[in-house]
């Protein structure tokens, strides 16, 4: 296995807890509704699962699809529903700060999600990445907003998501220009995944850390 | 059998007349057929059917020629037109070309040449090669098709030349003895006013791909544009200002790093594209690569970054992140000025570089150093301009602007106006106190509690960093002197 392999490998297994919490919190959430008790339950042993074998509810989304022949792109898909917003990831502070951090990051991933919507289409395409690059910016702006308003002591924790983030935004501009060569589409949808997954990242990291 | 003889040449007295007449038609043909045999071959590809799609890397970096008749150009036509409204456009162009502002006839006379690239449309004659004109695609607002009858049309609707004025509405023909001043006081609401370019083609199959063509140039242009505007939407939300000081100070920062990176960018950008366009189509991925390698500098700036004496800020807990992340950030975006003043400036160049810089700094003014500055770099190298933004203060910062627009330097020429709009520099009531380095506000340098004393320690801070860098530069251009390095 060559070191780019084991970068890649590395960089699918950052993408796998999406699967849990972009496809089966939701679920949960519903299964709420019905049984309180077995969705909690269900819940607490996907997470756990998961943290043990990263992948796991990947593979078993996957497996349920197979099985009910649903031939659904599911790069595709993951990226549609990536736009719902997941309370876990929201920061409970009020101060407007991390609020407008929170609403930043709602508009980043719900822009992101269109992407399969507007992608056929060069003009209103075009439009979505301006947008997406204005959401970006303005994400960072808020980040850095927060960073000089509060000291912390972790500020290094905060700092590395940040370039992280910063890191996949430039990787997502780059899979862009490889698209408009090659016009590959699973290839932006892998890339806008990875980002709002970083996203969510910026929002885990300041709600754990600060 | 009569006929027969009758059809038979017989030798015999022409009439003057006629010999006159047939000798100059002939004459006509034979110099007609005589300049079609002189022109030069197009400058053309083939394109792939049905939709006439070319090379993306033909109109980038090379061009390519279609034959065209030049009608003329229509200009003051209110910016309303409908482009696409057949009646709107084709009245304007009858009533043209009764009044011979457009051609009547089609004839050879009109025979043009367009030649058609990623960066302008260029209309020269066919015979002689004179330039008729030059649009530059950010300045193309449509394209239109029409074909009337056996004319076929291509219109291409375009901005007005700076200098022409708003029309009045009651008057689509603009006055050119009226003012701006006199029309404003006559009560006449002014409208935006365009020009027409209008040429005509062979055949339906050659306008629309005159116009395919077209319309693949603007998605070149506009795709690059959109990728450069999210790169530097990137770029600027990822520079953080590692120390925690006031906005003001944030802000000075900012402007630094960016000036590196963006000296970097348009290095990229003139090597890949351009020899004197500063249109905004930039790579910016070489800028954002770190470097590697060591560089003369960087130990020298390291150790100034992890110094104990720059300032401290007012509050004991806001030791900053990290000196050391500043200074290897520094160190690093010096990396890149340097290696990019290296190669546009020769040793002396760079030397006057750093004197106009210190200059600045030490009071001389922001008209003087951007004359000094447009006169060192001269016509081919006056982009380099557009990297110092981030080294104006924010009170020179509207005529150093004003400047760039003057001597035609400036990026992003309006193609996606809105979005650039959104990231223009705008006046930030924290930033007014920014110095142009000549000293910091307040007095004292003492670590005090007092905003005086913290903004102080904030422009010291600057100050340092700048003639860190002027000294730096200055150093460049002592050591390109002893390796005899010529750019």
């Amino acid at each position: 296995m060559t070191m780019n392999d084991m970068k890649n490998e590395a960089e699918t297994a950052k993408l796998f807890s999406m699967a849990l919490y972009s496809v089966m919190y939701p679920v949960f959430n519903q299964l709420e509704q019905v049984n309180l008790s077995a969705a909690q339950t269900l819940r607490a042993a996907f997470i756990k699962a998961e943290k043990e074998n990263p992948g796991l509810t990947q593979s078993i989304v996957i497996k349920i699809l197979e099985k009910k022949r649903l031939r659904i792109n599911y790069n595709e898909s993951l990226l549609r529903m990536a736009g719902d917003g997941v309370e876990e990831f929201m920061i409970d502070r009020q101060e407007p700060e991390f609020q407008e951090l929170n609403e930043r990051a709602r508009t980043l991933k719900h822009i992101l999600s269109t992407i399969p919507d507007e992608i056929s289409d060069r003009v209103s395409f075009l439009q979505t990445i301006k947008d997406i690059a204005s959401a970006i910016k303005e994400l960072l702006d808020t980040v850095n907003s927060v960073f000089k308003k509060y000291q912390y002591q972790n500020r290094r924790v905060l700092e590395q998501q940040k370039k992280e983030f910063v890191k996949y935004s430039k990787s997502f501009s780059d899979t862009l220009k490889t698209f408009f060569k090659d016009g590959k589409v699973i290839n932006v949808f892998d890339s806008a995944n990875h980002l709002i997954h970083q996203t969510n990242m910026i929002l885990q990291a300041f709600k754990t850390v600060v | 059998m009569e006929d027969d003889v009758k059809k038979v040449k017989k030798p015999g007295i022409v009439s003057p007349f006629k010999r006159v007449f047939l000798k100059g038609e002939k004459g006509r043909d034979k110099k007609a057929q005589e300049k079609a045999t002189e022109r030069r071959a197009l400058h053309t590809f083939s394109l792939s059917q049905p939709d006439h799609r070319i090379d993306p890397d033909i109109l980038l970096n090379d061009y390519i020629e279609k034959e065209v008749k030049y009608l003329g150009q229509l200009t003051s036509v209110p910016g309303y037109l409908n482009p696409s409204s057949r009646t709107e456009v084709l009245q304007l162009i009858d009533n043209a070309r009764k009044s011979h502002q457009l051609a009547g006839q089609l004839t050879s006379e009109q025979d043009a040449v367009v030649s058609l690239s990623a960066y302008n449309i260029k209309l020269v004659w066919r015979d002689g090669e004179d330039i008729i004109l030059r649009v530059p695609i950010h300045d193309i607002a449509a394209v239109s098709y029409i074909r009337d009858d056996s004319l076929h049309l291509v219109v291409i609707k375009t901005a007005q030349e700076s200098g022409g004025s708003p029309c009045p509405s009651s008057c689509p023909d603009l006055n050119k003895s009226q003012t701006l001043s006199s029309l404003s006081e006559s009560g006449a609401v002014l409208v935006e006013v365009c020009c027409l370019l209008v040429l005509a083609v062979d055949n339906k199959a050659a306008a629309e791909e005159l116009c395919l063509l077209l319309s693949q140039v603007f998605q070149i242009v506009y795709t690059e544009s959109t990728i450069d505007f999210l790169d530097r939407a990137i770029f600027d939300g990822a520079t953080t200002p590692t120390r925690h000081l006031s906005l003001y100070s944030g802000k000075e920062w900012n402007r630094s790093v960016l000036f590196v990176k963006t000296f970097v960018k348009f290095q990229n950008f003139t090597c890949k594209h351009f020899a004197d366009d500063s249109s905004s189509k930039v790579d910016v991925k070489e800028a954002f690569e770190e470097e590697g390698g060591t560089f003369p500098f960087q130990a020298s700036v390291e150790a100034e970054g992890n110094s104990p004496t720059t300032s401290t800020p007012a509050s004991p807990q806001t030791k900053t992140a990290s000196e050391g992340e500043l200074s290897t950030t520094a160190a690093e975006l010096l990396q890149d000025y340097m290696t990019t003043l290296r190669t546009k400036l020769s040793s002396q160049e760079i030397q006057q570089f750093a004197t106009l810089l210190h200059q600045y700094r030490n009071g001389s003014s922001i008209h003087e150093f951007c004359i000094n500055l447009r006169q060192l770099y001269g016509d081919s190298r006056k982009f380099l301009l557009l990297g110092l933004r981030p080294f104006i203060p924010e009170k020179d910062s509207q005529h150093f602007e004003n400047f760039l627009e003057t001597i035609g330097v400036k990026d992003g020429r309006g193609i996606i106006t809105d979005s650039f709009g959104r990231y223009r520099r705008t006046a930030s009531s924290a930033s007014d106190s920014t110095t142009n380095g000549n000293g910091a506000v307040g007095g004292s340098g003492d670590s005090a509690a007092s905003d005086e004393g913290q903004e102080a320690s904030e422009g010291d801070e600057w100050d340092r960093m700048i003639t860190d860098i002027s000294n730096d530069i200055e150093a460049l251009g002592c050591s390109m002197d002893q390796e005899g390095v010529t750019p």
